[in-house]
């Protein structure tokens, strides 16, 4: 949402909404590009780098107007990205490699989160701190995660037979309630529920132990990647800006998030743990010497070994840096 | 007489029956037994304690009611749109009663289809807004306006229409005359059933990526583990629904609605050509397969994630792995069929037998139907977690997400079908001083089939819903799980493919219902079937 400048019909008409002066004068809208950018996930802190770009107009001063599309249980980024409803759509390698598989023409070109927030949330006094502990354990999660975990007991040589996965939905719930001993969730989001609400737990991150999966990845279409090369760098431009004032304060973006947002529901305690802890999962050595959303053929190489295993294969051209180069370069 | 037809008439006179005083008490009882057990399991995250929610919904009051205003303006408008178009389809129906099976097929077929799929294509379409979420209301209320509204416009004797007839008058004087005003009753009944539905759709709806709503926040309540967030919006979703049902039945008293009559139809002569069954079959069909690829074609929807039919037929016949594309597919049909059917029955039954008993004992009423209306309007994603803890995740507990999705809905047609019993009957078995219990079976019983057979049909995609949504959430099996699964990693040629099948399941499914109902009916209520 850009701000418009100062017009005298804007400035007298108190009873115009900014809706309506810009319905009056599209003329002035259309000074920006429009583009959306379609989150993947209900807004949150997860997404604060954004949110700093737009407040603090890195968007608008290169002519972008970006206008950031909230995702929900079903609400699939790659549809409306395929579709060009938005210009760039926030998934993960397993995600886009899944679609690119089903003949979607999607390019990975950043990488937001280095480390993959997948982990496995145990409690204190059962608890799960490498993969060797899941052996006889229950473990909750959704079962199209199946192949996460598959590639976690393949990776680390553990027998998964030995392991009973039962489908929960999505919250930290059943871990609590004792219907099972660990949960596959992100690091960044039940276990942060869980200490807000005073249950202690112990996250075991799956990056840790070989799991290399690139997450909150941007991705665009092939044919954006062709023709709308300016607009993509602008883009990208604004979020390495955006995510660089976020690393600078984390605090900060937490509190943006929920004034951005006052319709979210979000709790800023919440919002600054959250802040706090997705920092280490998209900020590296590599982000500090080449800058945020980097990678390279190792990383690349390194995706591609466990896409493989969830039964994912992709080529090392699916991740495509020449945007980053440019907004880097 | 006066006090047996004053509860014959309807739910409303059962809760003006309730005493004030012991309903006030058995409130606080509940209260008290709630924040009790609340308080008793704390540690284990299952029930918010009465204070805690209202506790919250204080703290919370301005987001509270935000959300609400967004959610209500989709629902409302939903509400508007969908029972327009059910209405609408109705009248289409009794004007070209040889469209009855085709129209009725693609009814149930768009009814039938999920919000995995459902959900990205509205969002494409709309872009950022309420679109898809008012859709998506709509969608939810249209079917069960459509069957009641039909049955309703049928419910006419014989005699006005050949008065209307011998006039030299035809069809739209009839519409006007007779079938509109007997509707009505229907009418009142669909659009009960309608209030909640399309408050639910309309919070589904915001699971497709919208910006605030009721919707919004469960999600972000279950995931945080915020209980008492969890309930103070499953307790506005509940009194909102019950609010409007009480409203919807305010204004279908207000109406004034004419007594039943006997309606002395004629039997239905059975002598429908061999050819004729299949013949209609087949064109609701190709009509369906046109209606598919047409509508992605004329909104230019991506193949990548809006598969067309022979997109399907390549998926499941001719493309690589074909085959055991089919087995997986067929696998999970299997499992889903094998728990919806149980919980369908069990739903029907249970929603008939407490229609009958609550005509039998009317005050019980004022209890069940608002438990019914709480149930029926909560998103089953809130009350899953409650309903798995209770049960587990096994077949009792998916059976019973079924039977309590479709049972309201059986509920409340049933008890309209139920006041529908003409008068000069019970005044026939009153003369006779017959007991409840035969009234019951002789007069009140036939009156009812109709509407009950109208809730047989609508319950079809309502069990759908309802076993693909536990197994999705809960269970992991089945084609609830296999849709989830598939849309996740963006395969959708097997999205469509489960769409197709469930969708020619129900179609199945439904014609079997629809001749059971005409064997019934021809004995019964000929009037239903008249051409």
């Amino acid at each position: 949402m850009h701000l418009p400048t100062l017009t005298r019909r804007l400035f007298l008409g108190g009873t115009l909404s900014t809706a309506g002066a810009a319905l009056l004068a599209p003329g002035r809208a259309r000074a920006q590009d429009a583009v959306a950018l379609q989150l993947s996930w209900l807004h949150s802190v997860q997404f604060g780098g954004s949110y700093l770009a737009r407040k603090n107009g890195y968007w608008r001063d290169a002519g972008l107007e970006v206008s950031l599309l909230p995702g929900g249980p079903n609400a699939p980024v790659e549809p409306p990205v395929v579709a060009g409803t938005a210009l760039v759509g926030i998934s993960a390698a397993d995600y886009t490699a899944a679609a690119v598989n089903q003949g979607a023409p999607f390019r990975i070109i950043g990488v937001a989160m280095q480390k993959n927030p997948f982990a496995i949330a145990s409690l204190p006094d059962n608890p799960v701190n490498s993969p060797a502990d899941l052996v006889g354990k229950k473990i909750g999660m959704a079962l199209a995660n199946t192949p996460v975990l598959e590639a976690l007991c393949s990776i680390n040589g553990v027998d998964i037979g030995g392991i009973e996965v039962v489908p929960t939905q999505y919250d930290a719930a059943p871990l609590v309630q004792g219907q099972v001993d660990c949960l596959l969730c992100w690091a960044t989001d039940l276990p942060v529920a869980m200490e807000i609400q005073g249950v202690e737990s112990v996250t075991m991150l799956l990056a840790d132990h070989g799991y290399s999966v690139h997450s909150q990845t941007y991705i665009a279409t092939e044919d954006s990647l062709a023709n709308r090369r300016d607009q993509l760098v602008a883009l990208m431009k604004g979020e390495v800006m955006g995510w660089q004032d976020y690393q600078a304060d984390p605090e900060a973006a937490a509190a943006l998030s929920v004034e951005m947002f006052p319709d979210a529901g979000l709790d800023l305690a919440t919002q600054k743990l959250q802040a706090e802890r997705q920092v280490p999962l998209m900020f590296s050595d590599l982000t500090e010497a080449e800058g945020f959303g980097w990678f390279t053929e190792e990383t690349v190489a390194a995706n591609v070994e466990t896409l493989k295993l969830l039964g994912k294969p992709v080529s090392p051209d699916l991740w495509d840096r020449s945007i980053l180069e440019e907004v880097h370069g | 007489m006066s006090a047996g037809r004053g509860t014959l008439r309807g739910g409303p006179a059962a809760l003006r029956a309730q005493h004030p005083l012991p309903r006030g008490l058995g409130l606080l009882l509940v209260l008290l037994i709630w924040e009790g057990v609340a308080r008793a399991t704390a540690g284990s995250f299952i029930i918010a304690a009465p204070s805690q929610i209202a506790g919250y919904m204080v703290s919370h009051s301005g987001l509270l009611w935000r959300a609400f205003g967004a959610t209500l303006a989709s629902a409302v408008q939903g509400f508007v749109w969908g029972n327009l178009a059910g209405v609408l389809l109705a009248l289409l129906v009794v004007l070209l009663p040889r469209g009855e099976r085709l129209l009725s097929a693609l009814a149930l077929l768009v009814f039938c289809l999920p919000l995995v799929a459902t959900g990205p294509i509205l969002r494409v379409l709309y872009g950022p807004g309420t679109g898809p979420q008012v859709t998506l209301a709509a969608l939810a209320v249209y079917y069960t306006t459509f069957l009641p509204v039909l049955v309703g416009l049928r419910a006419a004797p014989q005699g006005w229409f050949d008065l209307v007839r011998s006039y030299g008058r035809g069809r739209m004087t009839a519409l006007r005359e007779v079938r509109l005003p007997a509707a009505l009753p229907y009418l009142v009944a669909g659009l009960q059933i309608a209030a909640p539905a399309a408050f639910l759709g309309a919070m589904v709806g915001e699971f497709t990526g919208a910006e605030r709503g009721l919707g919004v926040l469960t999600v972000r309540a279950l995931r945080a583990l915020d209980l008492p967030a969890t309930w103070a919006i499953a307790v506005i979703a509940a009194g909102v629904s019950m609010l409007a049902f009480a409203a919807v039945g305010a204004l279908g008293r207000r109406l004034d609605l004419a007594p039943p009559e006997v309606l002395m139809a004629p039997p239905v002569a059975r002598s429908r050509r061999p050819w004729e069954a299949p013949a209609q079959a087949l064109l609701a069909l190709a009509a369906a397969l046109l209606i598919w690829k047409g509508s992605m074609e004329v909104f230019g929807l991506p193949r990548f994630f809006a598969k067309r039919p022979e997109d399907v037929w390549f998926y499941l016949v001719t493309g690589p792995g074909a085959e055991a594309q089919r087995a997986r597919l067929f696998a999970a049909l299997g499992e889903t069929l094998a728990l919806a059917g149980p919980g369908y029955l069990a739903g029907l039954g249970l929603g008939a037998g407490l229609a009958l008993l609550l005509a039998l004992a009317p005050r019980l009423g004022g209890a069940v139907i608002p438990l019914s209306i709480a149930l029926r309007s909560i998103p089953i994603i809130a009350t899953a977690p409650l309903i798995v803890w209770a049960l587990g995740r096994g077949a009792a507990g998916t059976i019973t997400v079924v039977a309590v999705m479709i049972f309201f809905p059986t509920l409340i047609a049933c008890r309209h079908g139920l006041a529908r019993t003409p008068r000069a009957v019970l005044d026939l078995f009153e003369v006779y001083a017959s007991s409840p219990l035969r009234r019951l079976l002789g007069a009140q019983l036939p009156a009812m089939l109709p509407a009950f057979f109208a809730s047989a049909r609508m319950a079809i995609p309502a069990a759908i819903l309802a076993v693909t949504t536990a197994e999705w959430l809960a269970t992991g099996r089945g084609i609830g799980a296999l849709m989830a699964t598939v849309a996740s990693t963006s395969d959708y040629g097997m999205l469509w493919s489960a769409i197709a099948l469930v969708g020619l399941a129900a179609v199945l499914a439904h014609a079997l219902v629809a001749a059971l109902e005409r064997a019934v009916l021809a004995r019964t209520s000929a009037e239903q079937l008249a051409r």
